[in-house]
C-alpha cells in the first residue's frame, strides 16, 4: 500500500481540527491543558525526555483510510493516567499494561473526536490502538502537529492511506 | 439495578465504574465486558437493567450488539446508552433506530456521565 498525502486533508484546516480534537479530549477527560508549539520548542522539551510511548490508531471512514499516532513521554502518560482514573500521585504506580491501555484510549478519543467532525455523514471504524515504546518521536509523511500538554511535549502524526478495502470507499452508512 | 459496561479499554471501564460509584444511583452490581460477544453472554445469564456500550470494539462491535438486542423481545426493557468516540451524525441516526436512550460522546466529563445515570436510572 502506498502512502499519499491529500492537499485537502493534510493542511491548515486539518491541523486546526486535530488540535481542537486533542484539546477537547485532554481538557474534558484528562483535565489537562494543551497548547500548540512549533517544532523548535518541541525539540527543546523533547531532549529532556528519556522514555517515549507511541500509540497508533488505524481508522476507516468511508473512503478515508489512515492512521493517527500520538507520541508522548512516559511520565506524561502516567500523569494522564492519574487524571483519568482519579488516582492520587502518591498512590502506587499503575501496572505498565494499564498505562499502555490509557495511552491507547487517549489516542482513540483524539482520533474519534477528529473523525466525528471532519466527515459527520459517515460512520467510522477504529482499530484497537497499538501502543509501544520508541526511542524518539518518529517523523511523519503526513500531517505532524506539536503540542505541549501540561508542560510536556506531545507529537501527533496523521497519515492518510489509499483505501485498503474497496468496500470502505463505496459503502456510505 | 445491575449495570453492564461494554468497552474494550479496561481503563475506560474503570473510569465509568468510578463515576457510577460516585453517582446518586442505587447499584446492586456492575458487570464488565470487553466486546459485544462477551456482553451478550453476560446478558444471557444476568438480569441487567442498564447497558453502557462503546461502539468501536473488536470481535463484535457495539452496533452489532445493539442490533442483536433489538431482535429479541427479551431485552425490550433494557436501557441502552452508547458511550463512544464516534459522534458522527450517521452513527447517532443509527443509534436512534436501535432503541438507544442516550448517546454520550467521548470525551466527556464525569459530571455528564453522572447526569446521564441519574436521568436514566
Amino acid at each position: 500500500m502506498s502512502s499519499t498525502t491529500s492537499p485537502d486533508l493534510i493542511g491548515p484546516e486539518t491541523a486546526h481540527a486535530v488540535l481542537t480534537a486533542i484539546q477537547s479530549v485532554a481538557e474534558r477527560s484528562f483535565f489537562a491543558a494543551v497548547e500548540p508549539c512549533d517544532e523548535r520548542a518541541f525539540g527543546e522539551l523533547a531532549v529532556k525526555v528519556s522514555r517515549w510511548l507511541v500509540a497508533t490508531v488505524r481508522f476507516e471512514e468511508g473512503p478515508l483510510v489512515g492512521s493517527m499516532s500520538c507520541t508522548l513521554p512516559e511520565d506524561l502518560a502516567r500523569a494522564l493516567f492519574d487524571a483519568f482514573t482519579g488516582g492520587h500521585p502518591s498512590a502506587p504506580a499503575p501496572a505498565r499494561d494499564q498505562v499502555l491501555d490509557l495511552v491507547g484510549e487517549f489516542s482513540n478519543m483524539v482520533c474519534g473526536a477528529w473523525l466525528s467532525r471532519c466527515a459527520s455523514d459517515w460512520t467510522f471504524k477504529l482499530r484497537p490502538p497499538v501502543v509501544e515504546p520508541v526511542l524518539q518521536p518518529l517523523g511523519a509523511d503526513g500531517l505532524q502537529l506539536f503540542v505541549v500538554v501540561n508542560d510536556r511535549p506531545l507529537a501527533l502524526a496523521l497519515r492518510l492511506l489509499e483505501p485498503a478495502f474497496p468496500a470502505a470507499a463505496g459503502a456510505k452508512a | 439495578m445491575r449495570i453492564l459496561i461494554v468497552d474494550d479499554s479496561a481503563m475506560m471501564r474503570t473510569m465509568v465504574k468510578r463515576v457510577i460509584n460516585l453517582a446518586d444511583v442505587a447499584v446492586d452490581e456492575i458487570l464488565e465486558a470487553g466486546n459485544g460477544a462477551e456482553a451478550l453472554a453476560l446478558l444471557e445469564t444476568h438480569d441487567v437493567q442498564l447497558l453502557l456500550t462503546d461502539i468501536n470494539m473488536p470481535v463484535m462491535n457495539g452496533a452489532e450488539l445493539l442490533r442483536e438486542l433489538a431482535q429479541n423481545d427479551r431485552w425490550r426493557n433494557l436501557i441502552r446508552v452508547i458511550i463512544s468516540t464516534d459522534g458522527s451524525t450517521a452513527r447517532r441516526d443509527e443509534a436512534a433506530s436501535l432503541d438507544v436512550r442516550c448517546y454520550l460522546e467521548k470525551p466527556f466529563s464525569p459530571e455528564i456521565l453522572r447526569n446521564v445515570l441519574n436521568d436514566v436510572a
